[in-house]
């Protein structure tokens, strides 16, 4: 875990993500932000985002300790990026690409109105997730990228990258 | 937990990624601060939600307010459904004529905050005030 407030990337991480980590990440990305004079609104929507990348990654990301996981945090101007990679499995893939292509063909109001309906009569997951994580990711994102390349015969790459105005 | 009466007070110390819990009935006041995002919400708040049913189920209404106060710092969405959760047991409580007063505390300057107490002002019929403070004088 390195920390610089000189170069354009404050924050990264490559390694192993659990509930022991996740806590450390948020204290170093609260400091960093507030010292950035990034605003509560703000600092709320990254930290929020950086909680659930990381818990979908702990939840469902593939271990293992050659492909470690990776977050990041970058500022460009006024823009801040935060970004993460893990390994998934081929057979996450097809679900990834269409859930995430629906969200993103989705207009800010009609996200609002998913995220309502499924706060008020959606379920819980097995893991205890309310299916709300990339609803709230997108559409309180000033951007958002991903991106699946192949990184062996098993797995796949899945990079997330999501922007803030500050 | 599950052995407790109604008049216990439910108390649970925070950590950096679950809330502090203090329902106190004999105080009237139910408060939940901090952050929440425990890998698995549903499991952290399960005996909680378990706890304000049994107490909603032999709660007798009278005239004296119930007094709920949240004050999140990050929270989870799954931890902000478990938090509907909650709100709508209160509201089972109010809808059997108990008067219930929830408090929505949060930084002025935190407009993300504003908004999550706003969506749930909407969702539920009981009181449900939103409170801006000053962090820095509070």
């Amino acid at each position: 875990m390195t920390v610089s407030y000189e170069h354009r990337v404050l924050f990264k991480h490559e390694g192993p993500l659990d509930m022991e980590v996740l806590p450390q990440i948020v204290r170093q990305f609260e400091r960093l932000l507030a010292d950035g004079g990034a605003r509560p609104p703000v600092r709320r929507r990254i930290l929020n985002t950086l909680i659930e990348l990381t818990q979908n990654i702990i939840h469902y990301g593939v271990k293992d300790d050659q492909f470690p996981p990776y977050i990041g945090l970058s500022r460009e101007g006024q823009h801040i990026t935060l970004t993460t990679r893990n390994l998934v499995y081929y057979s996450q893939e097809l679900f990834l690409h269409s859930y995430l292509q629906n969200l993103l063909q989705m207009s800010k109001e009609e996200l609002e109105a998913l995220h309502h309906s499924t706060l008020t009569t959606g379920s819980y997951s097995d893991s205890g997730g309310a299916n709300l994580g990339f609803v709230q990711i997108i559409s309180k994102a000033d951007d958002f990228s991903y991106e699946i390349s192949s990184a062996n015969q098993n797995y796949s790459w899945f990079t997330v990258k999501v922007s803030f105005v500050i | 937990m599950s052995d407790l009466s109604v008049s216990d007070n439910l108390i649970i110390e925070p950590t950096f990624t679950t809330p502090a819990i203090r329902f106190e009935p004999e105080k009237r006041t139910f408060s939940i601060s901090g952050n929440s995002y425990p890998e698995n919400s549903l499991k952290f708040y399960s005996p909680i939600l378990q706890w304000l049913e049994n107490f909603v189920l032999r709660h007798t209404p009278d005239a004296h307010p119930i007094n709920v106060e949240v004050r999140m710092e990050y929270f989870n969405t799954s931890t902000a459904k478990v938090l509907l959760d909650l709100f709508r047991l209160f509201e089972s409580l109010y809808e059997k004529g108990q008067p219930v007063i929830v408090r929505w505390i949060y930084n002025k300057e935190d407009t993300e905050m504003e908004d999550a107490g706003l969506d749930y002002q909407a969702a539920v019929k009981m009181s449900f005030e939103l409170v801006p403070i000053d962090e820095e004088e509070s």
